[in-house]
């Protein structure tokens, strides 16, 4: 018998039962999860959902700042790095390619990184509400790397993107249809932390020390 | 991992007697429950969504086959590869092939109690690998050499002054050459050792909390975003995963997701949640090449059949030890084994047996605090308490506790030579102890009053006798 039948025959056992039948089968492959009602989704607080954002990202340690385009982003880019003390380079998500990065002064490698770089600029493909959560999905177009390794990840996030709670995001994905899942969906809340000594909070443990949200909206 | 929770006695006694532990375990005695009790404030649908999840895992659980044959067709579909471990020992060799078959020389791994369970890591430096644990508690303890003492602080056991002899000690050969005090600089330097390991690994290796059956996706939480390098860099993506994460979809394990950080740390969401679907796609330009999912068994569908099913929903937050008086005074090595605290002190006889492991259920006040907290409502003092009732079946308790509990039984089954009995008792302990009413010494139990305490002697009259005479006084 092979593992996976080994397996499986021990759990039936432990249920007391035999293989399900196929029209058992298929009425759990029909419900939309494992409970027949609609996910709980907790009640937000008053406000637009911007502010309701802001406020889950800033009690995480997160910051934000607001742009009016896309063409905006590479001045702020400039602006933030300036601020931090940082030189102008930045290793920047193929997806941004397009916006024009010498003419804010900025030094833009595109693609992924192995960690030589101070700053990383990622697109997200959703924002989240509820806790101030970014949703980034890999791709060539948004490397993972650049979400990890850089001390400095800002990530850029249209206002239009924006929803309440991260039910909607699987939802949106099942209708990517034949694209799917990606191979790694990152759910980012606020910059790298750990307690691990003496229960003692520290920001930038392996990931980056800080999280900056530019908003364009 | 093997068990040393036969000498859970004399390891609970050394324990309260390390006054470096009782230290490190004060420090961390109350953070978590005013935290825990923080969050779920903050959160009016908590009880809601905690009737959720556990119809969510009861759901699930009946229907595991399903669900896992769902999961790992999805993983399938996306390019991984799922292997089933029936044991522990499955689950080494399977992890071992993997690793030769990939060429591996160094192994990067996420925090995994999984993967403490089946002893992965003495697996693979037998084999002759190098493996680096990343979550920074599981790196000091590795330095340390020491299985974990919580399951989400796996170093809560150990002062700062510890932490930074151990990375004295470890990490000359990184040019480390003087001493560190404080914490932002210890974390610092495990940051910067340990950023080149991630970079070198061929293979990472990582838990999952859950499994989703309908995408195929293994997902992790991490504040460090140490599993999430782990799980992007290296060629090789390997996921130990017991058979018990599976949920149907991303919604569930969503509503999951709400409860177990606020049950774990305080947090709302831990910081990096990561859902891994499959190797790296054709076009992508980082990313593992190969995807394996190990799903171990090791005594979990056993436990499908009878009450301890209920064990089955626990997602491993800790919240049961944070607010458990046995574990806030002893921490977690003395119960020998992976697991400590009330959800140990369950699963630990049911892995090791009941030989080995009788005394840990037996290590409970039964206060009940772990059964309110549990996110997925685990009723952790009656499993408890059938433990105790199978181990007294077995006779595998002391024999002098057997007599006595046998001589208790048989009294209080006989109310009249009972109600005597305890008469005469009373009278004779009241005299004895004279006009004081209490007593300072008493033959064979010195130890008693040890320091000074006492102890009240009865007043001469049992409850029942009073209580009778107060009704005859009454004229009822």
């Amino acid at each position: 018998m092979s593992g996976r039948e080994t397996v499986l025959a021990s759990i039936r056992r432990g249920l007391g039962r035999g293989p399900l039948g196929d029209a058992a089968r298929r009425a759990l492959d029909e419900r939309q999860g494992a409970t027949d009602s609609a996910p709980l989704l907790p009640k937000l607080p008053k406000g637009p959902l911007q502010q309701v954002f802001r406020a889950g990202l800033e009690k995480v340690s997160g910051t934000m700042s607001e742009v009016a385009k896309l063409d905006e982003v590479p001045g702020a880019v400039a602006g933030y790095l300036a601020g931090h003390g940082l030189g102008p380079e930045a290793a920047v998500a193929p997806s941004l390619e397009s916006l024009d990065w010498s003419g804010a002064g900025i030094q833009a490698s595109f693609g992924p990184t192995r960690g030589g770089d101070y700053a990383g600029v990622s697109l997200a493909w959703r924002g989240v509400a509820e806790n101030g959560s970014l949703v980034l999905l890999s791709g060539p177009e948004n490397p993972t790397s650049l979400n990890f390794l850089p001390d400095h990840h800002i990530v850029v996030l249209h206002g239009k993107d924006l929803v309440a709670h991260l039910e909607p995001v699987w939802g949106a994905l099942r209708e990517r249809g034949e694209k799917g899942w990606p191979r790694t969906v990152n759910v980012i809340t606020g910059p790298s932390r750990t307690a691990d000594i003496e229960l003692t909070i520290q920001l930038g443990a392996h990931g980056p020390r800080s999280l900056h949200v530019l908003l364009v909206d | 991992m093997e068990s040393l929770s036969h000498a859970f006695k004399e390891r609970s006694v050394h324990a309260l007697k390390d006054e470096t532990l009782q230290v490190a375990l004060n420090r961390a005695k109350d953070g978590f429950a005013v935290k825990r009790a923080k969050a779920v404030e903050g959160l009016p649908e908590f009880d809601a969504l905690r009737d959720r999840a556990v119809a969510i895992k009861n759901h699930t659980l009946e229907n595991l086959d399903h669900y896992l044959e769902r999961y790992a067709d999805a993983v399938e579909r996306n390019g991984g590869k799922v292997h089933w471990a029936s044991s522990a020992e499955d689950a080494r060799r399977i992890v071992v092939e993997i690793c030769r078959a990939a060429g591996a020389k160094m192994i990067t791994k996420g925090k995994s109690m999984v993967g403490e369970e089946v002893g992965v890591n003495g697996a693979l430096e037998g084999a002759g690998f190098e493996v680096v644990e990343t979550d920074l508690g599981e790196y000091i303890i590795q330095l340390a050499h020491e299985p974990p003492s919580h399951i989400i602080v796996p170093a809560v056991h150990k002062t700062r002054g510890q932490i930074a002899d151990l990375f004295h000690e470890n990490h000359q050969k990184y040019g480390l050459t003087r001493k560190l005090s404080e914490v932002p600089e210890m974390v610092n330097e495990a940051r910067q050792v340990l950023r080149s390991k991630y970079l070198e690994a061929d293979v990472g290796i990582t838990g999952a909390n859950f499994l989703i059956a309908e995408s195929g996706t293994s997902v992790i939480v991490t504040n460090e975003g140490n599993g999430d390098l782990t799980c992007s860099l290296p060629r090789v993506h390997i996921v130990t995963a017991g058979i018990e994460k599976v949920v149907p979809t991303a919604e569930d394990a969503t509503t999951l997701l709400r409860l177990l950080a606020r049950s774990a740390t305080g947090q709302d969401l831990t910081t990096y949640t990561t859902f891994s679907t499959g190797p790296k796609r054709a076009d992508d330009t980082d990313g593992p090449e190969e995807y394996h999912v190990v799903l171990v068994d090791s005594g979990r569908s056993t436990m499908l059949a009878d009450q301890f099913r209920e064990m089955l929903r626990c997602i491993r937050c800790g919240a049961c030890m944070n607010h458990c008086p046995v574990y806030g005074a002893i921490g977690g090595h003395a119960y020998g084994w992976v697991y400590p605290g009330p959800m140990g002190s369950v699963l630990t006889p049911l892995s090791v047996g009941l030989k080995e492991a009788g005394n840990l259920p037996n290590a409970c006040t039964l206060n009940g605090h772990c059964a309110e907290v549990c996110p997925v409502r685990i009723p952790l003092p009656d499993l408890l308490r059938t433990l105790r009732h199978r181990e007294y079946q077995l006779k595998l308790g002391l024999k002098p506790l057997r007599w006595g509990l046998a001589a208790w039984v048989w009294f209080t089954s006989h109310p009249r030579i009972y109600r005597l009995g305890t008469r005469v008792q009373a009278r004779m302990l009241a005299t004895l102890a004279g006009r004081k009413g209490r007593f300072t010494r008493m033959p064979l139990a010195g130890g008693w009053f040890k320091g000074g305490r006492d102890l009240p002697a009865p007043q001469g009259e049992t409850f029942m006798a009073v209580w009778t005479r107060r009704r005859k006084e009454r004229g009822q």
